[in-house]
């Protein structure tokens, strides 16, 4: 059983670890809300679990300046309830907010539909604390909006997986809630002709803050989790909009009249409370569920109708945020529970490369960990970022494995 | 020291030096000394930067020399022994291979318009001007990026954007004139960066040329590379980590529509509430200015815009959107404004009536030399509804050390930027405009702010970096300099107190910044 630190607070970790440090040198391993764990590093006995669900607290709300001060075992549903009381937002979408945590959000630089029109965690984190592999509590930026001093430390948290530092606090900017949203659900015939209106949003005369494509079967497991009948039975492109309810109601006329002419083959829109179902299904959909192989890919959003193609004919549940070139997919099981999918892992990820991309892994199952290259073609800053993993933690004791792939 | 020991040596100065314009005026006139100065770069790495770049591109000669001796910080000067000026990553790269084998230190330079000494050769060396490498290499409307060189002009992007429907959005007031490049090493904002963030929040990807000569590509075209963001740490690391010679920027969509409008105000007092209550009401404009009284003063006689000389302060707003809720919002800001005591809110009637009313906005500093001889411009930051707070500050300072103080600066982001006022040749004014300073910046610190929130710590607000940070935030960010400048010669004395040994551990500001910017 691997040992357990349950801090209560940041100086109670920063002396554990430094503790650590100077005396048996465990490894460590930062612990959220477990929804992201088993892509982030194997399983080990000698390894510490360091819980940081006790490091919860609301540090500093000035809601008028838009800005949120939390610890990092707040959850992110917690966290968006606090704002929601301020008509204020973190317009980021998260998956499993009950149980996700800030810290594995920013870890994992965790996003969903809305960041075609938000942006991700890079664009609201103004400030972060967390504990080095030495025990040093240290923070980077600040609490103001605007702000150049230093390095800036915050992205480095961003997508960092625990392996840099233990996050401990971070500061955001927020925007305020809108009033309204809504969304255009359509379906096409093929991916291509998708790609034909994704042009023509380009110069849309609405400004759409989601812009999804799925594969039918993606589709149907969306639809079936917001409890709605939609159409599925082609690829399917959602485009969603916020703003007042006037805006709201002619951005989805407006975009219903630029995309006719494309071959759409059915057109619903769902507003207000019929939309957020769906919004929610569409931001769970990355939570790896039965299927042994979940992946990030990430591409020119040029490429990604052709992925698309690609993927459907393999079978694969995916999900584009198109305007970003980002996909997620999880790969089913062959029929019969038979071989393993690593032809179509191997497949999808060739396409990536030649499209400039990338694919990782965020989930297998234990029966494929040790068989699968989680990470990719390393990337040709791989070597700075090994560096400076080595120069923040020289003794690799902060996530370990994750480098070389969980794993391994 | 001397050339036989292999380091350069500077005759006139080591590290950046303290002068007052008497000082200054001798460093001019001893040119010769400089000569000789520039002789002891080791004659083989002048020999070897010969041979990789052309002659035109490789100056030595004093009299060019002075140009670089500074960037838009006046007060500390020195001049670089070498600029050079490569016209390919292969030249930026073999370059700084150079140096290393000679070990001299070296360091980037744009357009130089840096206003906290970015650009201050400590202990001199080679100056590598990337001004010369300014092309657009491509620009792909489909996946929303352009591909740019780092010398190229911010304002010349915008120009070949026109007509696309797309923009690259951070604006710096001084995008006539940076470049994309020192845009990326300070993480620029500018007025329209309140609603669009600043140069990281567009930045997707670079090529650098690291200390060691190494080119390395951080990011691209595509988003959410795995690992961590290296682009990220390296825009805003003050060419502290590496040579930016090429930048993949995000292009951001057009507006539909916008307002711009300009609320008048009898006291600063009232238009500093009213920036708290538009953001406490939860709009984000797209921009949001304030000018008070002084520079409304210089702005109208450099313009003659009609902007009403008796104000207290006016405020620059402009909302951005559908053309279907544009006039909503601006309704909106504008009922705040009257609220909060506003005597009258104009809106700009016409793109021509816009576009003088931002040119107003973006020459103001040109316009101060109307005002005073010298001045100085502080860059702080705080929260947004401490804005009244520090503006009373601002003018208690003003009055305390009897310093004449003006203002213009991006105020919906909390960021302000006094000017002190006064005249370098007095020296008790000096003094007083940099207590004055101090303590400004000082206060932004008490508030929950920074001390610089888009000009860049540089050399010249070093000394407040272990006021803003503890040792242990130094500690780590220490880590991350030798990380990737394990040598420290690329770019030394700058951001990181005490860092790389390179002479200027230890240097009190003396005389304030002459050169402002908004
Ligand atoms: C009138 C005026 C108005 C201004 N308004 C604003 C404003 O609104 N917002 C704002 O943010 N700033 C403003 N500034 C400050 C300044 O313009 C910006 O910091 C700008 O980004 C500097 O660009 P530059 O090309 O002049 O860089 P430089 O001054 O040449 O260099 C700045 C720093 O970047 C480094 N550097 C330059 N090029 C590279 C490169 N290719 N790779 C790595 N490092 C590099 C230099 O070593 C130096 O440390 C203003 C300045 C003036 C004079």
């Amino acid at each position: 059983m691997p040992s357990v630190f349950t801090p209560s607070t940041q100086t109670e970790l920063a002396r554990f670890v430094a503790g650590n440090a100077a005396g048996s040198r465990q490894r460590l391993r930062p612990i959220g809300g477990r929804t992201t764990l088993s892509a982030n590093v194997a399983n080990s006995e000698e390894i510490c679990e360091i819980r940081l669900g006790d490091l919860k607290s609301l540090v500093d709300y000035p809601a008028r300046d838009m800005t949120v001060t939390v610890e990092a075992g707040m959850t992110v549903a917690e966290l968006q309830s606090i704002l929601q009381k301020e008509k204020q937002r973190l317009p980021v979408d998260f998956a499993q907010a009950t149980r996700a945590t800030i810290g594995g959000a920013v870890a994992m630089n965790a996003s969903g539909p809305r960041r075609a029109g938000h942006g991700s965690l890079r664009d609201y984190l103004i400030g972060v604390s967390a504990v080095d592999a030495q025990g040093r509590l240290f923070h980077g930026g600040g609490r103001v909006v605007k702000n150049v001093a230093g390095y800036d430390l915050c992205k480095l948290a961003i997508g960092s997986r625990g392996t840099l530092a233990i996050l401990t606090q971070f500061t955001f900017k927020l925007r305020p809630l809108p009033e309204a949203e809504g969304l255009i659900w359509t379906t096409f015939d093929t991916f291509a002709e998708i790609e034909n209106v994704l042009e023509r949003l380009l110069v849309s005369a609405a400004r759409p803050v989601a812009v999804e494509v799925l594969t039918p079967p993606a589709a149907a497991v969306i639809a079936n989790a917001a409890h709605a009948s939609l159409p599925i039975d082609r690829p399917v492109l959602v485009i969603g909009v916020e703003g007042t309810e006037s805006t709201v109601m002619w951005q989805i006329e407006q975009l219903r009249r630029e995309m006719v002419p494309f071959g759409v083959q059915d057109l619903q829109t769902c507003t207000s409370e019929a939309a957020s179902p769906v919004w929610s299904a569409l931001t769970e959909f990355q939570t790896p569920a039965d299927d042994p192989i979940t992946f990030q890919a990430n591409l020119r959003p040029s490429r990604a109708m052709e992925f698309l193609t690609l993927a459907h004919a393999a079978g694969v549940l995916a999900q584009c945020h198109a305007a970003n070139g980002l996909i997620v997919g999880h790969i089913p099981a062959e029929p019969g529970g038979g071989t393993p999918p690593l032809g179509t892992l191997t497949k999808l990820r060739e396409f990536a490369r030649t499209a400039g991309g990338n694919l990782t892994v965020r989930h297998a199952d234990e029966n494929l960990s040790s068989r699968i290259d989680w990470l990719g073609d390393p990337e040709p800053s791989a070597t700075l970022m090994r560096q400076l993993k080595k120069k923040l933690d020289p003794h690799e004791l902060l996530n370990p494995t994750w480098f070389d792939g969980a794993g391994k | 020291m001397g050339p036989s020991d292999g380091r350069p040596v500077t005759a006139h100065v080591r590290g950046p030096s303290l002068r007052d314009e008497t000082e200054t005026a001798s460093v001019m006139m001893t040119a010769h000394e400089i000569t000789r100065a520039s002789a002891s770069v080791p004659v083989g790495l002048l020999q070897e930067l010969r041979g990789i770049l052309s002659a035109a591109a490789v100056v030595d000669e004093p009299q060019r020399l002075v140009v670089y001796e500074c960037d838009g910080f006046v007060v500390e000067k020195n001049m670089p022994d070498v600029v050079v000026f490569p016209e390919s990553t292969e030249e930026v790269a073999a370059v700084v291979r150079a140096c290393n084998r000679h070990n001299v230190p070296f360091l980037p330079r744009g357009a130089g318009t840096s206003l906290a000494g970015g650009c201050l050769p400590v202990g001199g060396g080679i100056m590598i001007a990337l001004t010369r490498m300014k092309a657009i290499h491509e620009i792909n409307l489909r996946d929303r990026y352009a591909v740019v060189d780092p010398g190229l002009v911010n304002v010349h992007l915008t120009q070949k954007l026109k007509g696309s429907g797309y923009h690259y959005a951070p604006d710096p007031s001084s995008q006539g004139a940076c470049t994309l490049g020192g845009n990326f090493a300070t993480n620029s904002g500018g007025p329209h960066t309140l609603k669009y963030g600043v140069t990281v929040n567009h930045v997707l990807g670079a090529e650098v040329v690291l200390a060691n000569g190494d080119v390395v590509m951080l990011g691209g075209p595509t988003e959410d590379i795995p690992g961590y963001d290296l682009t990220g740490l390296f825009v805003g690391s003050e060419g502290t980590l590496g040579i930016c010679t090429r930048l993949w920027v995000r292009l951001t969509r057009d507006p539909a529509a916008y307002r711009t409008m300009l609320a008048v105000f009898e006291t600063v007092d009232d238009a500093t509430v009213a920036i708290s209550e538009i953001i406490g009401a939860g709009i984000v404009p797209a921009a949001l200015e304030m000018m008070d009284q002084g520079i409304i003063e210089a702005v109208e006689a450099a313009f003659h815009f009609g902007f009403p000389l008796d104000a207290g302060a006016v405020l620059l707003m402009e909302v951005d959107g559908l053309e279907l809720e544009v006039d909503a919002e601006a309704t909106r800001m504008e009922s705040i404004c009257t609220a909060c005591g506003a005597r009258e809110v104009r809106r700009a009637n016409s793109p021509e009536e816009r576009l003088k009313l931002w040119k107003c906005r973006k020459q103001a500093f040109g316009a101060i030399g109307r005002l005073s001889p010298s001045y100085c411009t502080q860059d702080g930051v705080v929260p947004r509804t401490k804005l009244p707070q520090i503006l009373q500050h601002i003018q208690d300072v003003s009055r305390r050390y009897d310093v004449r103080i003006v203002n213009v600066f991006h105020a919906g982001d909390g960021n302000i930027h006094p000017i002190l006022l006064f005249d370098e040749r007095d020296p008790d004014q000096v003094e007083r405009v940099l207590a004055a300073s101090d303590e400004i910046l000082s206060r932004c610190i008490d508030l929950g702010g920074s001390v610089t929130g888009e000009h860049g710590i540089g050399v010249e607000k070093i000394n407040f970096m272990s006021r803003l940070f503890s040792p242990d935030d130094l500690a780590v960010m220490g880590l991350i300099h030798d990380c990737y400048n394990p040598e420290g010669r690329l770019s030394p004395g700058k951001m990181l107190p005490v860092l790389a040994g390179c002479g200027n551990e230890h240097m009190p500001r003396r005389v304030p910044g002459r050169k402002a910017a908004l």
